[in-house]
């Protein structure tokens, strides 16, 4: 009994030591890590602009806006890039599960599929830079006016593209865990 | 969105820069006057000169309408060329701007005169967002000219990179370019250099493109030549894009001048080597043959003369007096006369009284001995046996000598020499058919072979054996002519050959002697060569003459 006691201890002292320790991964600064899942992204958007018909995808989509206003952007805390860069996210995760399911293609599936995994990828490496990934559920509650409604595929396509392109470039950049390693 | 695909400049023509306008300071101003309002920075840093240089460079690249370029991350310039019979003043037109799910903004549009009669409309606007879609409306008079969606992040059009400097490396053929990136921010790793560099004075020169560097180290140039260099920036089009922005001012540096190429002087040494060391194995080789040539050695008789310098010091008499040279003497005299035959023919007649002293003195020494004809011949066997020697050859005949003493014979006039005339005859016993001995007689045939007595065999005629049957048919007889000292040849009979044999230890000669023909010899002295010859059993009355000679 007391050994079993001493092993549930343990585990307790672990997972609560592991939860404040900060990830042990090295940070991620490269950027053509991130330039490459752009490159992909727009890859998948070119491929799928001539779909007919939407590919069959119907519904409308929350996407985050992408638009950056430098100005703004360098006054706001790093914090908040990183809350808002990671619902964005999330709500493209969301979205593009949505038309992995509702898609019957193969190709496009495949196109989908690999835009979602870099999606999750990238959240590892917001997490490497000691950004504290918010985008789990339960999501904070973001207001409207960063996010706005699409209806194709192409444009939701193309919004993603332009948030990878942006903020997410913008905050990985300008990390202040690779600030030191730059230049 | 429309994919912005700048063209290249291409070349170093000059003859395409843009033309000097006469309003560029008023330009100048006015977009100072621009910026101020607007973003309330101090730009005025925009020269005249760099505005120029990008409107000419979009309206050779640009297509759409109105061409528009981002410099930084903050502004957005934009500007459309019009003919002069269309163009009206700058409040004729409106430029309308609006973001993606945004309210749409005017911008002041300001004229400027352009060369060829043509007017471009400016229009700048601060405060641009990026990443979003931008459309872009232009009335004029509130009819719409232009119509265009962007992003602002995909023109950019930065000012040349400042401070390009050329330095040398301090290696051969290379040269170090090196420069200030433009202070933009969050783009710096973005970014994408092209240096070219070129011969001074050429047209063709080489491009080289560098991603997120600021320096850039040129190779494979020429040693001493002097090279223009000239660098021009772009973003690289992932995240950023835009045109290529223009060159900067040729930089001139001269490259190291050439040394002896380091490969070069090894090689030549080695090659150096490698002949030296050719010349000296052949000069080894054939040293021999060189020494000889240059220096001959002299010849000396040393070697022919043992000890005659080593010992004697030259004096050749006494090394003559020593045995040790006069031993070498012998051999050559041996060798340069013919071994001397111990019997010559000799054909003397009546030598009389005049008997060899030692002979004589040979005859006297010697005692009595009795010898059978056999046994002297049997010695004229074994000496003819041994060979041409003179020793045995002399004992022989002072046996014969003192065998003469011992019989005293009745003297003659004949000397005793005489008397030792011996005669060889072939008997035939069957004298019939016998063929003459010339044609069997052979010089090389030992005697013995042809005095084989006893022996009768009817062989056919081969060389030995026919000499033998005719030998062997007939006796042999001789007798010494010691027994006949009268020289009177008791004529045999018909049946008989006589044989004169002389030899001169070369040759024998065999000649048929007739009875008479004895007769006539047996008064002279002959003189040869002893030759071998069995004795029969029982002698014969006829006395056979043994011709033998010194």
């Amino acid at each position: 009994m007391s050994s079993i006691s001493v092993v549930v201890l343990l585990l307790i002292v672990l997972q609560w030591a592991g939860r404040g320790l900060p990830s042990s991964v090295r940070p991620i600064c490269d950027p053509r890590v991130l330039d490459r899942f752009i490159m992909e992204a727009r890859d998948t958007e070119t491929a799928l602009r001539g779909c007919k018909a939407g590919c069959g995808v119907t519904g409308t989509f929350v996407v985050p806006l992408t638009n950056v206003d430098f100005v703004v952007w360098e006054k706001k805390d790093t914090g908040l890039q990183a809350l808002e860069v990671q619902s964005g996210l999330s709500l493209f995760g969301q979205a593009l599960g949505a038309v992995r399911e509702s898609v019957s293609r193969a190709a496009v599936q495949i196109l989908i599929d690999n835009n979602k995994s870099n999606i999750h990828s990238l959240g590892q490496v917001l997490r490497s830079l000691h950004i504290q990934d918010l985008s789990l559920p339960p999501a904070p509650a973001v207001g409207d006016s960063v996010t706005r409604k699409v209806s194709s595929l192409s444009e939701l396509l193309r919004v993603h593209t332009n948030f990878l392109r942006g903020k997410v470039r913008l905050l990985l950049t300008n990390a202040p865990a690779c600030q030191q390693n730059s230049t | 969105m429309q994919c912005l695909r700048p063209l290249r400049h291409s070349g170093w023509d000059e003859s395409k820069r843009p033309h000097a306008y006469h309003g560029t300071l008023l330009l100048a101003i006015q977009i100072a006057q621009v910026e101020l309002k607007n973003m309330g920075k101090a730009s005025i840093v925009h020269g005249a000169q760099a505005l120029e240089t990008k409107v000419a460079l979009l309206l050779h690249v640009e297509p759409e309408n109105p061409k528009c370029f981002a410099e930084g991350m903050w502004d957005l310039t934009c500007f459309w060329e019009e003919d002069e019979k269309r163009a009206g003043s700058a409040d004729q037109y409106s430029f309308i701007y609006t973001y993606q799910n945004e309210n749409s903004s005017e911008c002041a549009v300001t004229a400027l005169p352009a060369a060829g009669g043509k007017r471009l409309y400016f229009c700048r606007f601060s405060q641009t967002q990026l990443f979003v879609p931008l459309d872009i409306r232009v009335f004029q008079d509130g009819l719409l000219i232009h119509n265009r969606s962007l992003f602002v992040e995909l023109v950019f059009l930065l000012d040349p990179p400042a401070n390009l400097t050329v330095t040398s490396t301090g290696k051969q053929g290379q040269l170090k370019a090196s420069w200030l990136p433009p202070s933009l921010k969050y783009m710096s790793d973005s970014m994408m250099y092209e240096v070219s560099y070129a011969m001074a004075g050429s047209h063709i020169g080489k491009v080289e493109e560098v991603q997120a560097s600021s320096e850039l180290i040129l190779r494979g140039l020429q040693s001493g030549t002097k090279y223009k260099v000239r660098i021009r920036v772009k973003l690289d089009g992932i995240s950023y894009s835009g045109y290529w922005s223009a060159w900067t001012d040729p930089v001139l540096m001269e490259t190291m001048p050439g040394d002896l190429d380091p490969l070069i002087v090894s090689l030549s040494l080695i090659i150096a080597l490698v002949l030296t060391l050719l010349s000296l194995i052949v000069l080894m080789s054939h040293s021999r043959f060189l020494l000889k040539n240059i220096w001959p050695i002299i010849p000396t008789p040393e070697s022919k003369f043992q000890g005659l310098f080593t010992v004697y010091g030259g004096d050749f008499q006494e090394w003559l007096g020593h045995s040790t040279g006069g031993l070498w003497l012998r051999p050559a005299y041996f060798y340069s006369e013919e071994f001397p035959a111990p019997l010559e023919v000799l054909s003397e007649v009546s030598l009389g009284p005049a008997l060899p002293p030692k002979a004589s003195e040979a005859l006297g020494e010697k005692g009595e001995e009795e010898e059978d004809e056999d046994k002297k011949l049997k010695r004229v066997d074994s000496a003819l046996m041994e060979g041409w020697r003179e020793t045995p050859q002399e004992h022989w005949l002072m046996d014969q000598l003192r065998a003469f003493h011992q019989h005293p014979a009745p003297r003659s006039q004949s000397s005793l020499l005489e008397s030792h005339d011996a005669y060889v005859t072939l008997n035939a016993q069957n004298h019939s058919g016998e063929e003459p001995l010339d044609d069997i007689l052979e010089e090389t045939l030992p005697l013995q072979v042809l005095f084989a007595s006893g022996r009768a065999s009817s062989e056919s005629r081969s060389d030995l054996g026919s000499l033998q049957q005719s030998s062997g048919s007939g006796r042999l007889s001789s007798q010494s002519s010691f027994e006949y000292p009268n020289h009177t040849w008791p004529p045999k009979g018909p049946g008989y050959t006589y044989m004169a044999v002389a030899d001169s230890g070369v040759s024998m000669d065999y000649s048929p002697m007739s009875s008479s023909k004895i007769d006539d010899i047996g008064k002279g002295v002959i003189y040869t060569n002893e030759y071998k010859n069995e004795i029969p059993a029982h002698r014969r009355p006829i006395g056979t003459p043994i011709h033998f000679a010194f």
